[in-house]
C-alpha cells in the first residue's frame, strides 16, 4: 500500500504542474482528492487494514493528502500569475493616446513667459482698450500735429469719428504708448507695469509687415532711474525668454515719446554675433525701441518730470516669437491656420 | 541715404588708417543706423585703363576686329572686340582676366577668362560702360560703344577705379534713424558728428559776399510758410556736361548726372542738405513772388504732370503766375533748357508742415520736399550759398551775377537752456567732467557755459527746429557722445509692499489655459475687422457696428461686435483640412454706443468689451455629441478656474442659432453669453460644407473671480455608496431636466438616494416610436451604515414609481 501510495503522490505531482488552467487544475484535484478520488479510495482501504498497520498509514496518508492540497494551492497561485501576464508578443512600439491636443496660440505663449518674469520682478500686468482718441494716440505722447504717423496711410480711423478734435477722433490704437498715460494718472507713482495687447496699422502687408500685431511695453517710472538700469531690465529678460544669455546694446534712436531714445539690438542667436543673413551680416538684430518717457509724456500723465523719471521698452511680441522659432512670415499669426498654430503646442 | 567717405574728407579730414568697421559702428551707437558700408573700388578689381595700338580684321568675322592693346604690363595684348568707336590711339577700358563684368548691363556678375572667339586668342574683354555699371556716367551713343577715356589724364595700366577716382568708400544710412535730425541730411552735417566723435576740425564755409549788384525784385507774402527766399541772378552759363568729378560724386551717392547747371543744385543738396533751384532767368516776367497758389491755379510741372492748386500749396510766381511749386518741384515753364545762357539760382527756406501737406496731396515726393519735411533752419541757405557760389564760378569762369537779393523776414532763434549739473549727474548715473561735455558739445555747434551748479547752453540754429529744446535732449547729446556703451550698467532699486493681486488678469490666464490645456481647443487669432458675408449670415443686422474710415479691403470695414463672425471664417477656412477640431479666440468687441470718458472728460470712447467665444467643429451626423461636449467646456468653466457659477437658461434665441439646439449663458440674473449650434441657414451662407459647429461666445468683463479658492472638504464616505443604473421610457419630449427633478424629489431625509446622473441616452430601433430610452444613475448609501439589499431595491423602486407617475416612465426590463 506504502507503494501504491508513492506512485499515486508522484503522480499526482506531476499532473498538478502539468495543469494549464483552474479547471484543469480542479480536474486533476477531482481525480485525487474527489468523492472518488485514487487518494480517497486509498483512504476507504485503512480500516480493512490490521490494527496496528492502520495509525501508521492514516498518517502517511492524511500527510500526502496536506501535501499534494498545498501543491494545488501553490499551482493555483502560479496559474493567476500567469494568467495575470501580458503575452510577450505585446507591441510596444505602436503610438501612445495623445491627451486632449488643444493649445495656446505662440504669441500668447511668449506674452504669459513675459509676464511671469515680469511679475517675478514685481510687475503688474495691465490691460486696455484697443479703440483710444487721437488725444492719448499722439497728442499725449509729444507727436507734433503734422506727424505723418497720424494720417490715415498710417493709422486705422474710425468712420464718423475722423474728424475733429483730438479728443474725438477715434482710431483702432496704433501703439500701447497711449494706454501707458492712462494707467499713469490713474494709479500713484512710481510705476512698474506691463502693458501687452494688439495695435494695428494702415500697412500694405508682406512677409514682414502686419495690420494687427502684438506689442508688450515695460514702464518703470520712478525717482532718478537711470538708463543705464533699463538696460539690466532688457537683459534679464531676455535671458528668460531665450533661456540663455543675450548680449544687449542700446544705441542712438528717436521716438517721439522719448528722451533720450534708443534702439535696443540684441546679439543675433543664430550666427552668436558672427554675422549670417538673419541679421544682414551685423551680429545685431533690433528688436525693440526703448528710453527715458519724454518729459512732455509725463506731464501728461499729471507727474513732475523734474522729480520723476524712468525707462520704458516696447517688444514687439511677433518679431520676438518669429526668431524663436524661426517663422519666416509674420502673417501666419493673424491666419488662424490649425496647420501652423498645432505646431507650437 | 548714400554717403561718401571722400566727400566726407573734404569736411572733416579722417585718419589715413580709419577703420571703417569702427567708424560705422560708432556712427550706429552715437548718431545714425549704416546699414552698409559699400568700398566701391571692390567691383572695378582687375579692370584697367588700355591703349588701343592696332585695330586689324578678324579673320573669320566681319564685325569683330582683333585690338593690340597695350597695359602696360610688358606686353601688347590681342583683344578681340567688336566695338562701333574702336580707334587706333583710343585709351579704353580692359577688364583682364579674373575680373567681373555684366553682359549687357544685366544679370549677375560674369568672371571674365582667356578665351578663343572665332578662332582668335583673346585676352579679356574691352568694355562698354553698361559691362561696368557706369553707364549713368558713360552713356553710349550707339549700341555697341565702347568706353573712350582718351579725355582722361590716365596712362595705360591704371586701374579703372584710380583713373575715374572710384576709389571711394559708401556709407548706407538708414533714413529712419535721422528722420529727426534735419542737419544730417547732407554730408557736411554726418562730417559734424565724425568731428564730434573723433575730436576732428571741421571746414568751415566763408559766407557768400555778393558785388555791388541791384537787388533783385522778390516778395515773400507768406513769410510763415517762406522765412527766407534768396536769388542770385547770373549770366555766362551754358547748359552742358558737369566736370567729371561732379558728375561722379553725385553719381556714387545714388544720383544722375544731368548737367552742369543741374548737377550743382544737387551736389550742394547732397554737401549740405539744403535744397536749391534753378531757373531760367529768360522765363521769369518781372519779379518773383513767393504766395500762396489760387484755388484752382494750375501749374505744369518738371515732370510734366498739371497740377491744378489749392489755396494751401506755396507757390514761386512771376508776374505771370505760379512757375514752381515751392519746396517740391520746378515748373516746366522756367526749367532749364539746352539754350539757357542766363539763369536765376534760388536758395530758400520754407515750412516743413506746409510742403509736406502739398508734396503729399499730388502724391509728388522728391528728394527736396523730403528734406524740407524734416525742418530745415534758414541760416542754412549761407552755407549751400557759399557752396554753390563757388561751383559756378569755379565751373563757368565767365559768370556774372546781375542781380541778388536776400529776403530773410523771420529769423530762427536759437534755443538756449540750463541744465543743472546735479540733475544731469543723477539722470546720467554717472560724473562727467565739465570740459569733458564742453568739447564734446562744442564741435557739435553748443555754445556751453559752466555755473557753479547749472550749465548754460545755447543750441546752434541747425538743432533749433524741433530736434532740441528741453535739457533732457542736452542729457542725451552727452551721453551719446561719451558713448552709451562707456556707462556702467546699474541695478534697479526695488522696494516691497505686497504682493500683486491682480483677480481679473488672472482669471482671463486661467480661463484660456482651462480651454486650451483641459478642453483641447486651440487658441486663434483673427483681425478685428469682419468680412461683410459672415457678418450678414451671423449677425442680425449692422446697427451699432462701428467702421474704419480706410478698412483693409472694400468688404472689410466694419469691425467686429462679436467674435463669432470671424471664428466662423475660421471654422471654413480650417474645414479644407481638419474634420473634427475646436478652437478659441479671446478678444475685444467694439459697439457703436455706450459712449463714456474714462481718462480726460472731453473724450467720447464707445463701449469694448472682452469677449471670450468658442467654435467646436465636427462631424453633423453627432450634434448631441458635439453640443455636450461644448456645454461641459462652459459649465465646468466656472470650478475649474475658479469663479461664480455660470447657468444655463432659455430666454432669447441668438439670431445666427439653429431653432432647438441654443441655451444662453447666465451669470446670477444677468445674460453673458450664448451656447449654440450654428443654424443651417447661417452655415451654408458661410459655405462650410460637411461640418456642425457649436458656438460659444462669454462677455470676460462680466465675469467675477472669486478671491480665494471655495473648494470644501468632505469626509470620506465611512459606508459604501451603490450606483444604481436604471434604463427607462419616456416620451420624447420629457427633458433631463425634468427627470432628475423629478428622481431627486426622493433625495430626502427618510430615503438612501444621495444623487441622480444622467448616462445616456438612446433613440434606436428597439425603441417604440416617440419614446427614447434614458438611463439613470441613482447613488444609493447611508452615513451611518452598509445598506442591505433590501434597503437599496426599496430606494431605486420609489424613484422608479416617481418617474411612472409623475412622467409616465417605463422601466425598461
Amino acid at each position: 500500500m506504502k507503494e501504491k501510495l508513492q506512485k499515486l503522490l508522484a503522480e499526482g505531482e506531476a499532473a498538478i504542474l502539468r495543469t494549464k488552467n483552474e479547471t484543469e487544475l480542479q480536474e486533476v484535484k477531482g481525480t485525487i482528492l474527489g468523492k472518488q478520488g485514487t487518494l480517497t479510495e486509498l483512504l476507504k482501504e485503512i480500516p480493512k487494514l490490521a490494527a496496528d498497520l492502520r495509525p501508521e498509514m492514516g498518517r502517511v496518508v492524511n500527510e500526502a493528502k496536506t501535501k499534494l492540497n498545498s501543491l494545488i494551492d501553490s499551482r493555483r497561485e502560479e496559474l493567476k500569475l500567469k494568467a495575470a501576464e501580458v503575452p510577450a508578443d505585446f507591441d510596444y512600439t505602436i503610438p501612445g493616446v495623445a491627451p486632449l491636443m488643444g493649445g495656446l496660440h505662440p504669441i500668447t505663449q511668449m506674452r504669459y513667459d513675459l509676464d511671469d518674469a515680469f511679475r517675478s520682478m514685481g510687475f503688474e500686468i495691465y490691460q486696455e482698450d484697443d479703440i483710444t482718441s487721437e488725444l492719448y494716440a499722439f497728442d499725449k505722447l509729444n507727436f507734433p500735429p503734422n506727424h505723418p504717423a497720424r494720417e490715415s496711410m498710417d493709422t486705422y480711423w474710425l468712420e464718423g469719428h475722423d474728424t475733429g478734435d483730438a479728443f474725438r477722433k477715434l482710431c483702432l490704437r496704433p501703439h500701447l504708448t497711449g494706454g501707458s498715460v492712462r494707467y499713469m494718472q490713474t494709479h500713484k507713482p512710481p510705476y512698474r507695469f506691463v502693458y501687452p495687447g494688439r495695435v494695428y496699422r494702415n500697412e500694405t502687408t508682406d512677409a514682414r509687415h502686419e495690420r494687427a500685431f502684438f506689442q508688450y511695453e515695460a514702464l518703470i517710472v520712478d525717482r532718478d532711474f537711470t538708463f543705464t538700469a533699463g538696460k539690466v531690465m532688457i537683459k534679464s529678460i531676455l535671458s528668460k525668454v531665450f533661456g540663455r544669455d543675450v548680449p544687449v546694446r542700446m544705441r542712438a534712436g528717436f521716438f517721439p515719446f522719448v528722451e533720450p531714445g534708443f534702439e535696443i539690438d540684441m546679439g543675433c542667436l543664430v550666427c552668436g554675433g558672427k554675422g549670417c543673413s538673419v541679421c544682414k551680416h551685423v551680429g545685431w538684430i533690433e528688436i525693440m525701441p526703448g528710453g527715458t518717457p519724454h518729459p512732455n509724456v509725463l506731464r501728461a500723465a499729471g507727474l513732475d518730470p523734474d522729480e520723476y523719471t524712468g525707462f520704458y521698452v516696447n517688444i514687439g511680441l511677433d518679431r520676438l516669437v518669429m526668431m524663436r522659432y524661426g517663422v519666416d512670415d509674420v502673417r501666419l499669426f493673424h491666419s488662424a491656420d490649425l496647420r501652423f498654430l498645432k505646431q507650437f503646442h | 541715404m548714400k554717403v561718401s567717405l571722400n566727400w566726407l574728407n573734404d569736411y572733416v579730414a579722417l585718419p589715413k588708417d580709419m577703420d571703417l568697421k569702427q567708424l560705422a559702428f560708432d556712427l550706429t551707437m552715437s548718431t545714425v543706423e549704416v546699414e552698409s558700408v559699400t568700398e566701391l573700388a571692390r567691383q572695378f578689381d582687375g579692370i584697367v585703363v588700355g591703349e588701343i595700338r592696332e585695330v586689324l580684321p578678324h579673320p573669320n568675322a566681319d564685325r569683330l576686329r582683333v585690338c593690340k592693346v597695350d597695359i602696360a604690363d610688358g606686353q601688347i595684348h590681342d583683344i578681340v572686340c567688336g566695338g562701333s568707336n574702336l580707334a587706333a590711339g583710343m585709351k579704353t577700358v580692359v577688364a583682364c582676366p579674373g575680373s567681373f563684368v555684366r553682359w549687357h548691363g544685366e544679370g549677375e556678375p560674369v568672371e571674365i577668362k582667356n578665351t578663343k572667339l572665332r578662332g582668335v586668342a583673346s585676352f579679356g574683354m574691352i568694355c562698354a560702360s553698361v559691362e561696368v555699371g557706369l553707364s549713368d556716367l558713360f552713356p553710349a551713343q550707339e549700341e555697341a560703344e565702347i568706353m573712350d577715356l582718351t579725355a582722361f589724364d590716365a596712362p595705360a595700366g591704371t586701374p579703372l577705379a584710380k583713373a575715374l577716382e572710384l576709389d571711394d568708400v559708401i556709407l548706407e544710412i538708414d533714413n529712419k534713424s535721422m528722420t529727426n535730425r534735419p542737419d544730417l541730411w547732407g554730408h557736411y552735417g554726418i562730417a559734424r558728428e565724425i568731428s564730434a566723435l573723433y575730436n576732428l576740425p571741421l571746414k568751415k564755409f566763408e559766407p557768400y559776399v555778393p558785388g555791388e549788384v541791384p537787388a533783385f525784385p522778390i516778395s515773400i507774402e507768406d513769410t510763415d510758410r517762406c522765412p527766407r527766399y534768396i536769388g542770385v541772378q547770373m549770366e555766362g552759363v551754358c547748359v552742358r556736361p558737369a566736370p567729371f568729378l561732379i558728375q561722379s560724386r553725385i553719381w556714387r551717392v545714388g544720383m544722375r548726372p544731368i548737367n552742369a547747371l543741374v548737377d550743382i543744385t544737387n551736389y550742394v543738396m547732397l554737401a549740405v542738405g539744403q535744397p536749391t533751384h534753378v531757373f531760367d532767368s529768360d522765363n521769369i516776367t518781372d519779379y518773383i513772388c513767393v504766395r500762396r497758389a489760387k484755388k484752382g491755379e494750375e501749374l505744369l510741372l518738371l515732370n510734366d504732370r498739371t497740377l491744378s492748386l489749392s489755396e494751401d500749396d506755396l507757390v514761386i510766381a512771376d508776374s505771370d503766375g505760379a512757375v514752381a511749386l515751392a519746396g517740391v518741384m520746378g515748373g516746366a515753364k522756367d526749367s532749364v533748357l539746352p539754350d539757357t545762357t542766363k539763369v536765376i539760382l534760388e536758395v530758400a527756406n520754407f515750412d516743413a508742415a506746409g510742403v509736406r501737406r502739398t508734396a503729399l496731396r499730388y502724391d509728388n515726393r522728391t528728394e527736396a520736399s523730403a528734406r524740407y519735411e524734416k525742418a530745415i533752419d534758414p541760416d542754412r541757405c549761407d552755407l549751400a550759398l557759399s557752396l554753390a557760389m563757388e561751383l559756378f564760378s569755379g565751373l563757368y569762369p565767365s559768370v556774372k551775377v546781375c542781380a541778388y537779393a536776400d529776403q530773410y523776414p523771420r529769423k530762427l532763434v536759437k534755443k538756449e537752456l540750463d541744465v543743472e549739473l546735479d540733475w544731469l549727474n543723477r539722470r546720467l548715473g554717472k560724473h562727467i567732467p565739465n570740459e569733458e561735455i564742453r568739447a564734446k558739445l562744442e564741435l557739435l555747434g553748443f555754445e556751453i557755459g559752466f555755473t557753479e551748479t547749472a550749465m548754460h547752453v545755447v543750441v546752434p540754429t541747425w538743432r533749433s527746429t524741433g530736434d532740441v529744446g528741453i535739457k533732457a535732449d542736452i542729457m542725451e547729446e552727452v551721453a551719446r557722445m561719451y558713448g552709451y556703451e562707456n556707462f556702467e550698467p546699474t541695478s534697479i532699486v526695488t522696494s516691497f509692499d505686497g504682493a500683486i493681486n491682480q483677480l481679473e488678469t488672472d482669471l482671463l490666464r486661467r480661463i484660456k489655459e482651462y480651454l486650451a490645456f483641459r478642453c483641447g481647443l486651440q487658441e486663434v487669432f483673427t483681425y478685428p475687422w469682419m468680412q461683410d458675408v459672415y457678418v450678414n449670415a451671423i449677425l442680425k443686422d449692422t446697427e451699432g457696428i462701428l467702421k474704419l474710415s480706410t478698412p483693409p479691403a472694400p468688404d472689410e470695414s466694419m469691425i467686429r461686435s462679436s467674435l463669432l463672425p470671424n471664428l466662423c471664417r475660421a471654422v471654413v477656412e480650417n474645414e479644407r483640412y481638419f474634420n473634427e477640431f475646436g478652437i478659441f479666440e479671446e478678444a475685444q468687441v467694439f459697439q457703436d454706443g455706450g459712449y463714456r470718458a474714462v481718462y480726460d472728460e472731453r473724450e467720447e470712447l464707445p463701449r469694448q468689451r472682452r469677449n471670450i467665444a468658442a467654435a467646436f467643429a465636427g462631424n453633423a451626423e453627432d450634434v448631441s455629441g458635439l453640443f455636450r461636449r461644448a456645454k461641459g467646456v462652459v459649465e465646468n468653466m466656472s470650478r475649474m478656474t475658479h469663479m461664480e457659477s455660470l447657468t444655463f437658461r432659455r430666454m432669447e434665441k441668438p439670431y445666427w442659432a439653429d431653432d432647438t439646439v441654443w441655451l444662453n449663458v447666465y451669470l446670477g440674473d444677468e445674460k453673458v453669453g450664448d451656447l449654440a449650434l450654428l443654424s443651417g441657414k447661417a452655415s451654408m451662407a458661410v459655405g462650410i460644407k460637411n461640418l456642425a459647429v457649436v458656438f460659444f461666445e462669454i462677455d470676460a468683463d462680466s465675469l467675477k473671480p472669486l478671491r480665494s479658492r471655495t473648494n470644501e472638504f468632505h469626509h470620506l464616505a465611512e459606508y459604501p455608496l451603490i450606483d444604481y443604473d436604471l434604463s427607462m421610457l419616456f416620451d420624447r419630449e420629457i427633458k433631463w431636466e425634468q427627470i432628475s427633478a423629478c428622481a431627486l424629489k426622493k433625495k430626502n431625509r427618510e430615503s438612501f438616494l444621495q444623487d441622480v446622473q444622467f448616462v445616456d441616452e438612446y433613440k434606436g430601433a428597439q425603441i417604440p416610436a416617440g419614446k427614447k430610452s434614458v438611463t439613470i444613475r441613482l447613488t444609493i448609501g447611508s452615513s451611518e451604515k452598509t445598506l442591505k439589499s433590501e434597503e437599496i431595491e426599496k430606494c431605486a423602486d420609489s424613484v422608479i414609481r416617481q418617474l411612472e407617475k409623475e412622467l409616465q416612465g417605463q422601466l425598461r426590463k
